[in-house]
């Protein structure tokens, strides 16, 4: 700001309200991170050692821990089919989402605005609602489990977002781009494929990591249709880490290590785009 | 051109996926959830039309929904004013600073992403009676050193809103808050400096602009937020699941999707779950409509 009067008093009181703000971000910082350090460090511990002393550094590291975890825990299985679930509900909703709002945003014709509303009075319903009806269809058509009997929710409820996000971006492109496009000769299958997908990359990509961590997450759903072992996603692996039967803490801090490192990963190769995702939908709105 | 973009059947190829998917799974599952709700269906049996008795036991005779209505309610209005709170100062705070802005954003958010069943048995864990939280306020010193003597943090019944519910709302508030704060950064970040620089130039200090020109300018931001806020913190499910184990607390820690969960896959109540079900819907559509009712102006052009 170009506030060039300002008295060297002012500027010391600036300084000390900056020290503080500092330190109320850092502490926070602590606050965010340090549970996170722990269960690095528990994991690597083994359970007497934890019981006596909680808090302390490992004495000596226990990889026993995450080969468990990931072989008697069931997590590598988990893992392999949290993948397949999630990718394919990545691609498949990314392809019909963005046809639709290709739709939407750029042929004409006279229900657009309200098939894009249809869509979007999806966001606001609890995918609780539906479980039940969801769950005896399902069962009736021998989907129970079955990987692609959670992979059709998901793809539904990935949709409204994507379409909203998307229709955001190809509203963006300038018309110019597909008459010139049309001159040349295009057909409009075409111009979806060759010019509105390339210049709409980013919400793509944007759309895509949101519904690959909601999905990667969600619990209820799978834990519904899924009662097989072989056929369990992360979370629910993880929940039976607890229980009556349980009591091996470090084991289970491995498990929750196992099932986060992946999205911890894809957020600091993605932080931005991720953010920027989760928000795009909503600053729209 | 005009004859391209008016091709009927690419339309319909374009359009037809998406809107099959989600008439059949979400809109047709939602009128079978109505249906249902007014039927007595055990799983194996057909549903059995009985009206509305369903919904009139669910809020005269079931102690249980009393209880998770209760504190589905606590949880959304401590998530919509702690959020709104706790987001607010935040985004005002990493607004204002110049170096580590980006670092700063990025741990905040960081739990948003991460699975709730996994940061749920992390947090279960710290709040163990002999362990956690209290073994490490015992040796500072705390209950004269000896942790069991500490908080029952998990484990705790007495009182209208029982310690568990509390401490969950925390853990939920560590968790969430990073997502209100990035939306309202991001509508921050959308006002033009010259605004500020007119009413700095005016004799305003940070504080006033803040309340006068911040505050205003976000409002759409903050019916936004709040409307996530209030349907989030209505699903909630993972970190109850998951913190507490089933049936240590006699459901007195139950909340709406919990409960759901129970009456429907654990006692195959298929049609008194669909019941509770369509009331969860229903407090959505009702607190979206609401806050945007309330909260929602013009927004200004920035």
């Amino acid at each position: 700001m170009a506030n060039t009067m300002t008295i060297s008093k002012e500027k010391k009181e600036a300084r000390i309200v900056s020290v503080f703000i500092y330190a109320f971000l850092i502490l926070l910082a602590i606050i965010y991170i340090l549970p996170l350090l722990w269960v690095v460090i528990t994991s690597l511990k083994n359970d007497n050692t934890l019981m006596l002393s909680p808090w302390a550094m490992p004495e000596h590291i226990e990889w026993g821990n995450y080969s468990f975890a990931w072989t008697k825990g069931h997590l590598g299985t988990a893992m392999l089919n949290s993948l397949i679930v999630c990718g394919t509900t990545l691609i498949v909703s990314m392809l019909f989402g963005s046809m639709a709002a290709f739709a939407i945003a750029k042929l004409r014709w006279k229900l657009s605005k309200i098939a894009m509303y249809y869509f979007l009075i999806g966001m606001m319903i609890p995918i609780h609602t539906i479980l039940i009806p969801l769950f005896v269809q399902f069962s009736g058509w021998g989907l129970s489990n079955s990987l692609i009997g959670i992979i059709i929710p998901y793809i539904t409820f990935s949709l409204p977002i994507t379409i909203y996000i998307m229709v955001g971006f190809f509203e963006g492109i300038p018309n110019e781009l597909f008459e010139s496009a049309c001159i040349d000769g295009c057909s409009v299958y075409k111009m979806f494929g060759t010019v509105a997908i390339p210049l709409a990359k980013t919400g793509l990509m944007v759309t895509g990591l949101m519904s690959f961590v909601a999905n990667w997450n969600e619990l209820l759903v799978a834990m519904v249709f899924i009662s097989n072992e072989a056929k369990k996603t992360l979370p629910v692996s993880l929940t039976k880490f607890v229980g009556p039967y349980h009591t091996n803490y470090c084991q289970m801090f491995a498990a929750i290590m196992i099932a986060i490192i992946p999205t911890i990963i894809a957020y600091v190769a993605f932080a931005n785009q991720i953010v920027e995702g989760l928000t795009a939908g909503a600053v729209k709105g | 051109m005009d004859k391209l973009m008016r091709n009927k059947k690419a339309i319909i190829l374009f359009i037809a996926p998406a809107l099959i998917l989600f008439t059949g799974v979400l809109f047709i599952p939602v009128c079978k959830a109505v249906y249902y709700s007014l039927c007595n269906y055990k799983i194996n049996y057909q549903p059995k039309f009985i009206g509305i008795k369903n919904y009139v036991m669910l809020f005269t005779k079931d102690k249980t929904m009393a209880i998770a209505l209760r504190n589905s309610i606590f949880f959304m209005i401590f998530s919509i004013v702690t959020q709104l709170i706790c987001g607010l100062i935040l985004a005002a705070l990493l607004t204002n600073i110049k170096k580590g802005r980006n670092f700063f954003k990025n741990v905040y958010y960081l739990p948003c992403v991460l699975s709730s069943a996994a940061l749920g048995l992390l947090w279960m864990f710290v709040f163990m009676p002999r362990l956690g939280i209290n073994q490490m306020l015992a040796s500072l010193g705390f209950f004269g050193g000896d942790c069991t003597l500490g908080p029952q943090w998990l484990f705790n019944t007495e009182g209208y809103i029982i310690l568990p519910i509390w401490v969950i709302s925390f853990v939920a508030l560590w968790q969430y808050v990073g997502q209100s704060m990035m939306l309202y950064m991001a509508q921050i970040s959308g006002i033009s400096t010259d605004v500020y620089e007119a009413s700095y130039i005016d004799g305003c200090s940070k504080k006033q602009s803040f309340f006068y020109i911040t505050l205003p300018l976000i409002k759409p931001m903050v019916a936004t937020a709040m409307s996530l806020n209030a349907i989030g913190s209505l699903k909630f499910f993972d970190l109850i699941y998951n913190m507490i184990p089933e049936g240590f607390l006699s459901h007195k820690a139950d909340v709406i999707a919990t409960h759901l969960y129970t009456q429907a896959f654990k006692f195959s109540k298929l049609g008194y779950g669909s019941a509770i079900g369509v009331v969860l819907l229903v407090l959505c559509l009702i607190m979206t409509v609401l806050i945007n009712k309330f909260v929602k102006t013009e927004s200004y052009d920035m």
